[in-house]
């Protein structure tokens, strides 16, 4: 190929060479033909060597080539065995991870202990002897145990399963049966009502009644729950019922959002009455005071029955404004009563249950804060209002357990159970006392305004067998008259004739003589003894101040009225002493000394025995009577 | 509970607003030593005023209320008077002596209570008057059963009795220069008695006199009182100033109401009866002055002229009413002390 080359060469040479030769001629022509022809075969020879160089070369390269690349095939292949061989241990150290990590589920059972196992497996499972020395064994044996258990165990669990199925349908059976049994229940209770109430066993009724006692307000609950278990235990006379509408009470106590739909609505009806003419301030003020004074919709109603089978009805309503409870009393009879007319305010509800206790007439508030209340809206006291709200006497206020303390104001009083405990039993007495005490004078005074003093056969031994005078006259005098009267001025003076008493006028006469006597009643009759100012008409006007017998004969009814008072509940105190009175003025009249000036006979002849007609500095007249001897002598 | 025992309480106030009302208060005596006053009433009871107390520029309203109140007898007090030592108390039928020491402490009792002999045991009479004599040293009473007797102070025994008056014994009086008593009674004669021979020595009928005779009230004597010579007495009829020798009334006073208890004082005449005041006479029977007390009707007069103390003298008046006025100058009431 080389040889090719430069033989191609070579003609590209010769041809050159051809051209440019014929310009030397001749005799250089043949010396430098010959070493034309000399150089040529030298350079022929040249490239020959040239091209056995070259071709050498290629072929040292070519085998060098060869070499280099057989060996890298060589490398190669090792390295590719390397690789393989390393892959393949990579794998196998994986696998082998692989199974040293292998949590064999058997693992993750919680084997007893072995010292259990060996205790407790039968020895065809142990085999304690294998097992002993080969863990694998060991482990097998444990495991067989624990299928062993486990089965029994699964068996226990699927036998308890249909255990519990079973009991389970026995319970909806019987639940069933339960279920039915109530719809009888309820209708075994309707059927009884009617035997309840033949028994006198409420309890339908009572059961109704704590259902509604659970709205009220809870002075009221107190007074409820109190005189129910007052009524109980001590006192079979007393009866509870629950007054009002409950759907009112409970409408008291909407929540809130309903309150605030309830104000936009009442905004938008207010911009309607702007709209209109406004209401007068007088119309304004008389819904505020209205507002203020509203009562809750329940009210307690007690009845308390008394032994001659009246009855007094006090109803309970709570101010919920104010803070304050108020009573209505009523007293009804058995028998219709005919009321005389001096017994009208004897029964009346304004006062029958004036002054329970000293100094509580019912009046005014007891809750200092209402003052401040009724200021806002210009009330100036509550009495004006009492004939419609009921008297918020103290004693209400305790019954419902709220106490007002006058020392130290408190925010707020809550209804206290004690307080009323405390006071349930003496208030119901002092109630059942006066309305008692209330009824026997309402008979007397009728018996009194036809002038006859009903004095009781037990009360006869008092009074001699003869009495002469008599009453003629029985009427109710106004406060404020009593007042003026001239031979009142003493009672007047000492305190004892406030506005809560009532007030009385009897004349008792005998021939010319005239007395007359001005009664106080205290609303604590008969506790508190009536308390008589007498006048005598008589040959001038006789009063405690001018005649010593006179005051005499009032000590002999005031002071002297234990004697009196009969026997309990002391009924008969004021138709003794009005008994006594009339002795009394017997006694005066006919011991009086005959006035030797005068002509005639004595108008009164002596027939009472008496052993001195005077006695003492102040020549008192014999008053006291001496039973059953029959004479009067002196105290 | 509070209301209950509040209520029992209401009722023992107004029982004892009912006794006040109708207290009658009838005898005061003044202690020896002057300061203090003990008021004996109807239901019994003694109360010991502090005079000087009530009548010191301090005085307060506690100071015109008792010092210390106690139930002497079961009936009313009708007379007392004080001796040296004692205060002598009598009532229905029996007298009782006090040491006036002993009375300011609570809870004092009698030192002894003795019992004139009576004739009847049907009823016990009353005490109506005490006088004390003395230069014997003993103790003349009288009331209900018509007699005076007379007691030992020493001894304590009744040593006399005297007869003659037919009805009960309203008051005495001593006539020092002869011991004689004078004794007025409801038969309305007054008489008088020598003590030494216990004999009834006169007797004026003082109702047979028409000047002072008052038949419209009776004829019972309620009130003497003596200075020797002159003696006043009146009660049903008209006030009178006798001679006592002469048994001649020389001064009839013109006073309407039957007078309780008369007393000479000084060149006066003080009376007091039914009727709020109490009057000054002048022994020519002029109405001097008629001061108002505080009840509406009295009965004793007591004037303290101890001279232990002379700021206390002042004239006590006390009848039907609880209380007793006192008057400093005779020209008007000062205050009045009050059971």
């Amino acid at each position: 190929m080389s040889s090719e080359s430069s033989k191609k060469r070579k003609p590209k040479v010769i041809r050159s060479d051809g051209a440019p030769a014929e310009g030397k001629r001749n005799r250089s022509d043949t010396e430098q033909a010959i070493e034309i022809e000399e150089r040529r075969i030298q350079s022929c020879v040249h490239f020959m060597t040239l091209k056995k160089l070259n071709r050498l070369a290629h072929i040292r390269l070519k085998k060098g080539r060869d070499q280099t690349h057989e060996a890298k095939q060589k490398v190669d292949a090792y390295h590719l065995q390397l690789q393989n061989l390393l892959y393949e241990v990579m794998h196998l150290q994986k696998e082998i991870t692989k199974c040293l990590e292998f949590k064999s589920k058997h693992e993750e059972i919680d084997l007893v202990s072995l010292e259990e196992f060996y205790k407790e497996a039968p020895p065809d499972i142990s085999k304690a002897e294998v097992t002993m020395g080969d863990p694998h064994q060991q482990t097998l044996a444990r495991l067989d145990w624990e299928l062993e258990q486990r089965k029994r165990l699964a068996e226990k669990y699927r036998e308890c399963l249909s255990n519990k199925e079973k009991i389970l349908k026995e319970i909806e059976v019987k639940k069933e049966y339960l279920s039915s049994l109530q719809p009888r229940l309820n209708s075994i209770m309707q059927a009884s009502l009617p035997v309840q109430e033949y028994l006198f066993m409420p309890f339908d009724q009572a059961h109704k009644q704590y259902e509604t006692a659970r709205h009220l307000p809870p002075p009221l609950y107190v007074l409820f729950v109190q005189a129910t278990a007052y009524g109980q235990a001590c006192d079979k006379t007393l009866s509870v019922a629950i007054e009002g509408s409950v759907d009112e009470a409970k409408a008291l106590f909407k929540p809130p959002e309903d309150s605030q739909d309830d104000e936009s609505d009442s905004d938008a009806e207010e911009e309607q009455t702007t709209k209109r003419r406004r209401p007068t301030l007088g119309v304004q003020l008389d819904d505020k005071r209205k507002e203020m004074l509203k009562r809750h919709p329940l009210s307690v109603m007690l009845d308390l029955k008394c032994k001659d089978d009246s009855v007094l009805h006090l109803t309970f309503f709570y101010l919920m404004n104010l803070n304050i409870m108020t009573v209505k009393a009523k007293v009804t009879t058995a028998t219709e009563l005919i009321t005389p007319i001096s017994a009208g305010d004897l029964l009346s509800p304004d006062s029958v249950l004036s002054c329970l206790y000293p100094g509580d007439h019912g009046k005014k508030t007891p809750n200092p804060a209402n003052q401040y209340q009724f200021d806002k809206v210009g009330i100036l006291t509550l009495s004006d209002y009492v004939l419609e709200l009921g008297h918020p006497y103290l004693w209400v206020q305790k019954l419902g357990g709220l106490h007002f303390p006058k020392e130290q104001p408190q925010q707020t009083v809550i209804a206290d159970h004690s307080l009323s405990a405390s006071h349930m039993e003496t208030t119901m007495k002092l109630l059942k006392t006066r309305v008692q005490s209330r009824l026997a004078l309402h008979k007397q005074f009728a018996s009194l305004e036809h002038g006859i003093v009903p004095v009781t056969s037990d009360c006869q031994y008092l009074f001699p067998a003869k009495v002469v005078s008599r009453l003629v006259k029985w009427v109710t005098v106004a406060h404020e008259d009593y007042m003026e009267l001239h031979f009142t001025k003493d009672i007047v003076d000492a305190g004892l004739a406030g506005d809560t008493n009532l007030y009385y006028m009897a004349l008792i006469e005998r021939g010319t003589a005239k007395l007359q006597a001005a009664v106080v009643l205290n609303p604590g009759y008969s506790s508190i003894p009536p308390i008589f100012q007498l006048c005598l008409n008589w040959k001038g006007e006789k009063t405690n101040s001018n005649d010593d017998n006179i005051r005499a004969m009032e000590s002999e009814v005031n002071v002297c009225y234990k004697e009196l008072c009969g026997p309990w509940p002391s009924h008969q105190l004021l138709t003794n002493q009005l008994q006594r009175l009339c002795v009394l003025l017997d006694v005066y009249l006919e011991t009086e000394s005959h006035d030797d000036s005068v002509e005639g006979p004595k108008e009164f002849p002596q027939e009472k025995m008496c052993l001195r007609l005077f006695r003492g500095p102040s020549r008192m007249k014999p008053f006291k009577y001496n039973h059953p001897q029959g004479f009067f002598s002196h105290r | 509970m509070e209301q209950a025992s509040s209520s029992l309480s209401l009722q023992a106030e107004v029982f004892q607003a009912l006794q006040r009302l109708h207290m009658t208060i009838f005898s005061q005596s003044v202690s020896p030593c002057g300061k203090f006053l003990a008021a004996g009433n109807n239901y019994g009871q003694i109360a010991i005023f502090s005079l000087s107390a009530a009548l010191s520029s301090e005085a307060k309203e506690e100071s015109k209320k008792p010092v210390v109140t106690f139930q002497a007898h079961d009936g009313p007090v009708y007379s007392m008077v004080s001796t040296d030592r004692h205060l002598l108390s009598a009532g229905d039928g029996e007298v009782k002596a006090w040491l006036w020491a002993e009375m300011l402490k609570k809870g004092c009792k009698e030192l002894w209570c003795r019992q004139p002999p009576y004739r009847t045991s049907l009823e016990v009479p009353e005490i109506n008057a005490l006088l004390l004599v003395p230069k014997e040293n003993s103790l003349i009473l009288a009331g209900g059963d018509c007699q005076l007797h007379t007691m030992d102070l020493e001894t304590g025994t009744f040593t006399r009795v005297l007869r003659g008056h037919t009805d009960y014994i309203h008051c005495l009086a001593l006539r020092e220069r002869s011991p004689e008593v004078l004794s007025g009674g409801e038969d309305g004669a007054v008489r008088l008695w020598d003590l030494r021979t216990a004999k009834e020595v006169q007797t004026i009928e003082v109702y047979k006199h028409e000047e002072c005779s008052r038949p419209h009230n009776g004829r019972w004597i309620g009130c003497l009182a003596t200075d020797s010579d002159w003696m006043v007495c009146g009660g049903g009829p008209a006030l009178t100033l006798w001679h006592l020798r002469s048994s001649t009334p020389t001064t009839v006073f013109p006073m309407r109401a039957p007078q309780k208890h008369v007393t000479f004082y000084q060149d006066l005449i003080l009376s007091a009866g039914q009727g709020r005041c109490v009057n000054q006479w002048q022994l020519s029977g002029e109405l001097k002055a008629q001061v108002p007390g505080s009840s509406p009707g009295l009965l004793s007069l007591s004037l303290n002229q101890q001279p232990a103390a002379p700021e206390c003298k002042v004239l006590t008046a006390a009848g039907n009413s609880c209380r007793v006025d006192v008057f400093t100058n005779l020209g008007y009431r000062a205050f009045s002390l009050s059971f």
